[in-house]
């Protein structure tokens, strides 16, 4: 049954398990002179992997016994992926370097989170689903509290820890009683299964559990009290990677159990999932906007993002074609895509103004970084107009895509909900332009790290800000067959 | 092939942003020529579109490129009449703001620049498009650079004031855009076509229930960027703490923006929803000519008696769109005219005035004529100007209103006209309490000091000058470029049904 071509597919995935081996060899060898040149092993491998999705592009079926499922949708989640990791590897190194925190280690647990990402991304069974998620999750325990001599990092990463295996457990104990009830694990078993007749009660509690497991996951309102601490006590630009990368990971696996395995029952948890998104929206809005410290408010902020994201879930939903569900899909996923390049470069930006370990991303550090640091500032203007949904940047264009496939699903209340909350959030991001360029710089202001890793990716960030903003069409198409792949 | 003049005009400022960009801070020699330049091609350009002929086709010089196809959108541009003059105010004002801040600005003159020409790209876009999501995206990058020029270069509250203006405009603004996908899906859904090409979503009838929410939708944004009362309070604060420079393009061209949306997008798009909501857009509108007429009268500052002046005069615009005939649109858009010149003309006069002693009370002044003749002079034709005096431009508007106004409802019209006493109260007021009685002890302090304007600040003022007289004495160019447009709207309105099976709660 298992025979090699099986593993073609399994390009990317197979090349991100080598370079593992390869980071975690090479650092036994580096001196320590030369770590630094971890950083380019990594991006070049990873580089690498992401020119194996294309390749692996348009396979769309299913490896290993039904347990893989390579389609279309898949790889463009891997693709993502690999973006966030090569951002995530050139904004950290010098971070870390400050603070004396090995680098070869970051790199192996990073990509080892990554891989988790992939396979949760391809996942076409239960059991896959919960191995690639746990894959995800525990380096990303790791990451939180990566920064083992300061006490906050310990804290945040051991809250990570305890409240994402309590989330796995139900997520877990959901999928149970789905396998009870349906007798199968395959997701495509499950939503024949879960097609014939009417939606028992027994069934309804088993989609009650996989919602709060896998919305935990996502960090969404009222499940998402453990992402501030996680978040605030990470080395920043590792908070940026667990900010975007676990939530695509989540929303992998929302999409793979609610898409691909209750999608035929989605009357059900629509009502549910919108009002989640609601919910997690104005939370996240609300809480943000009483921040003073900038790495606090992005990390509410992200939970804002995680509500968009499931208004797309939501429409997809509540669409009554199949173009309009796919919209809603490819919403999904544009979001995912465009939230990762502009939050890991925003949390990024944070970090490097942390070059004096003493300092906490507080506001008063921005104060005056548009007369000493334009460029940097200038950046971050462009991320935060992106964050906030201001043309033409990617930001924008995704909030717009959320829009339409919410107001084409015949649910404006949710793109009304969305619009309002969107200006909620430009009180608080536009609050750090004004201390950036409308006051004057603190007495001892922060000292800028400016490494070349960073600038580069800043730079790429930026442009690719923008150049998604500007031109979103050259991924439309890709996003649409996506998005077709999985119907 | 024609030379695509609507690009040429939009993007030649952002040719002068990247420019900038390249010139090293220090040179502002360099930069405040750059950008002067800069704006005075895109004027340039901007005066090809007089070659707009009023018989020919409804849109001209249009450019039509696909941009996003997948959702319909696209880079589609063209002006009428109504464009036009807006355009070329625009174009204008812009070129006079930025030589104006010649002198003022010291502090981050390359950013100021910067920001000012990326303020005119958005404005210029919107005025020129012919997508509703590419209206949108102009409307929201021309939002960005107004935040920054209040909030950077602005008075002491200045932070207070433009995160205000922000916040405001973007609630407005982001509900429109739920309005418009809704619109564009709407024809979408029915004709098979995803676009957001304005002269195909304008023929096309919207339900009822779309129409009634759209249209609210709409109002807010428009609304608010006009303002109209009771959603003007951000005005005064973001006037009194922008500078000159920013508080001419706010009253000259960004309140314009709200009624240009009215006339191009509410009306024609959603004509029965027009027609059923304007008993309430004209009262809201009277009560707007009204409070700001009697608010302005006990205000203590030059630049917030002339902010609440506006809302009155914007209440006159929103008043003629929404009788629906032609004298009444024709006279508001002359009245966003006359208003953008007179308004902007004396913003700068205020900045005159304040760059000799930092300050803007009325009972800090004084006696000025007798030390700033020629100063006074300006003022004072302006201040006509403003009264709507015949001979000057902004007689032309308030006239062609009142007229409209009586064709719908005499006592209307009569309210109306009777405010206009109220205008010359106030302004006639404020300028004896300036420029007669003796100067107060404060001024006193800079007296021997005092300077009659400047050879830079004739200059900026002098385009003005030139137009507030000539559009108040020969309006009939501009009034013609209008006719087509406007009578198209007034048959489109006048044609449709109002709203039928859409219950009003009242």
């Amino acid at each position: 049954m298992n025979d090699v071509n099986d593993l073609f597919p399994l390009l990317p995935e197979l090349i991100l398990a080598a370079l593992v081996l390869v980071v975690i060899t090479a650092d036994l060898f580096l001196r320590r002179a030369d770590k630094w040149l971890l950083t380019p092993i990594t991006v070049v491998g990873l580089v690498l992997a992401g020119i194996a999705c294309p390749i692996v592009w348009g396979t769309n079926h299913t490896v290993f016994g039904g347990f893989y499922r390579v389609d279309d949708l898949s790889v463009f989640l891997k693709g993502a992926t690999i973006v966030i990791g090569v951002l995530s590897a050139l904004f950290a190194p010098s971070y870390l370097a400050s603070r004396r925190l090995p680098l070869g280690e970051f790199n192996a647990i990073l990509i080892f989170s990554l891989l988790g990402m992939c396979i949760l991304a391809s996942s076409s069974d239960l059991i896959t689903l919960f191995l690639g998620l746990e894959l995800m999750v525990l380096p990303a325990y790791i990451l939180a509290g990566f920064h083992k001599t300061d006490r906050y990092s310990n804290e945040g990463g051991l809250k990570y820890f305890l409240l994402g295996s309590f989330a796995s457990a139900i997520l877990l104990f959901g999928t149970s009683w789905t396998f009870g009830l349906t007798g199968t694990t395959h997701l495509s078993g499950i939503a024949q299964a879960v097609s014939r007749g009417e939606t028992s009660p027994a069934l309804l509690v088993a989609i009650g559990f996989l919602t709060v497991g896998a919305t935990f996951k996502a960090a969404a309102v009222p499940f998402h009290y453990w992402t501030p601490d996680a978040y605030q006590g990470a080395p920043t630009p590792i908070t940026g990677f667990l900010s975007v990368g676990p939530k695509l990971g989540a929303f992998a696996l929302l999409i793979r159990v609610f898409v691909d395995a209750l999608g035929p029952i989605r009357a059900d948890w629509l009502t549910v999932m919108a009002i989640l998104a609601v919910l997690t929206m104005t939370g996240g809005n609300i809480v943000a906007l009483t921040q003073v410290n900038v790495k606090r408010m992005l990390a509410y902020s992200s939970i804002a993002h995680t509500g968009y994201i499931l208004a797309g879930l939501a429409a997809y939903a509540a669409a009554t074609t199949t173009d309009a569900r796919a919209f809603g899909i490819q919403a999904i996923l544009f979001y995912v895509l465009g939230y990762g390049v502009m939050n890991v470069a925003a949390f990024a930006v944070v970090g490097m103004l942390q070059r004096d370990t003493r300092r906490f991303g507080g506001l008063g550090s921005f104060a005056g970084l548009g007369a000493r640091a334009p460029w940097l500032a200038a950046s971050m203007v462009i991320l935060l107009l992106s964050l906030t949904g201001i043309p033409p940047t990617v930001g924008f264009f995704a909030k717009l895509y959320v829009l339409v496939a919410t107001v084409d699903a015949g649910i404006g209340w949710l793109a009304v909900a969305i619009a309002l909350n969107a200006a909620l959030a430009a009180f608080y991001y536009l609050r750090v332009i004004v201390y950036m360029y409308m006051r004057d710089p603190e007495a001892d202001p922060a000292p800028i790290d400016a490494s070349p890793f960073g600038s580069l990716a800043l730079g790429l960030s930026v442009a690719g800000v923008l150049l998604l903003g500007v031109f979103p069409s050259f991924v439309l198409d890709v996003l649409h067959a996506s998005a077709l792949s999985i119907f | 092939m024609q030379p695509p003049i609507l690009t040429l005009v939009v993007f030649t400022p952002l040719i002068g942003v990247l420019v900038l960009l390249a010139i090293p801070g220090h040179n502002q020699r360099a930069i405040r020529w750059v950008a002067l330049l800069a704006a005075l091609t895109s004027l340039g350009f901007s005066l090809a579109l007089t070659g707009y002929r009023p018989d020919g086709p409804e849109f001209q010089f249009r450019e039509s490129l696909d941009w996003i196809p997948a959702f319909g959108m696209g880079y589609r541009l063209g002006v009428d009449g109504l464009s036009v003059v807006l355009v070329i105010l625009t174009t204008v004002l812009s070129v006079v703001s930025i030589f104006y801040s010649w002198d003022p600005i010291q502090t981050r003159v390359k950013e100021y620049y910067a920001t000012m020409l990326l303020l005119m790209v958005g404005m210029l876009g919107v005025f020129v498009s012919l997508d509703l999501f590419l209206f949108y995206v102009f409307w929201e990058i021309s939002l960005i650079p107004m935040y920054l020029i209040i909030g950077i270069w602005g008075g002491p509250r200045r932070i207070y004031a433009t995160v205000k203006f922000v916040i405001y405009t973007l609630v407005g603004s982001l509900l429109m855009l739920v309005a418009i996908l809704a619109v564009a899906i709407a024809h979408g859904n029915a004709s098979g076509q995803f676009t957001f090409d304005y002269l195909v979503l304008r023929g096309f009838s919207y339900t009822d229930n779309l129409q009634a929410l759209a249209f609210i939708a709409f109002f807010l944004a428009f609304a608010i960027k006009v303002p109209m009362w009771p959603l003007h309070t951000w005005l005064p604060d973001a006037h009194v703490e922008a500078p000159t420079a920013g508080s001419i393009i706010l009253a000259g061209v960004l309140l314009k923006l709200g009624g240009y949306g009215f006339l191009r997008y509410s009306l024609p798009l959603l004509p029965d929803a027009s027609k059923s909501f304007a008993p309430i857009v004209i009262g809201l509108a009277i009560v707007a000519i009204l409070y700001g007429a009697l608010v302005s009268m006990v205000q203590p500052d030059l630049k917030k008696l002339i902010a609440y002046s506006s809302v009155s005069h914007m209440g006159y615009v929103m008043l003629g769109a929404f009788v629906f005939n032609v004298q009444g649109l024709e006279g508001a858009v002359f009245q966003m005219i006359s208003h953008g010149i007179t308004t902007g003309a004396l913003f700068l006069l205020v900045g005159v005035i304040y760059e000799r002693t930092h300050d803007r009370l009325i009972a800090h002044m004084g006696g000025l004529n007798a030390k700033l003749p020629r100063y006074a002079a300006i003022f004072g034709l302006f201040t006509f100007a403003s009264i709507g005096l015949p001979g000057l431009s902004g007689f032309i508007g308030e006239f062609l209103v009142v007229l409209g106004a009586f064709r719908f409802n005499a006592w209307v019209a009569a309210a109306t006209m009777l405010v206009v006493i109220f205008s010359a109260v106030y302004m006639l007021w404020m300028f004896q309490r300036v420029f007669f009685t003796v100067p107060s002890g404060w001024m006193r302090r800079f007296w021997p000091s005092l300077k009659d304007m400047s050879r830079n600040e004739w200059l900026a003022v002098a385009p003005l000058v030139v137009l507030v007289v000539a559009l108040g004495v020969f309006p009939g160019p501009v009034l013609h470029a209008l006719d087509a447009p406007m009578q198209r709207i007034v048959e489109i309105v006048n044609g449709s049904s109002g709203l039928t099976s859409f219950q009003l709660p009242w």
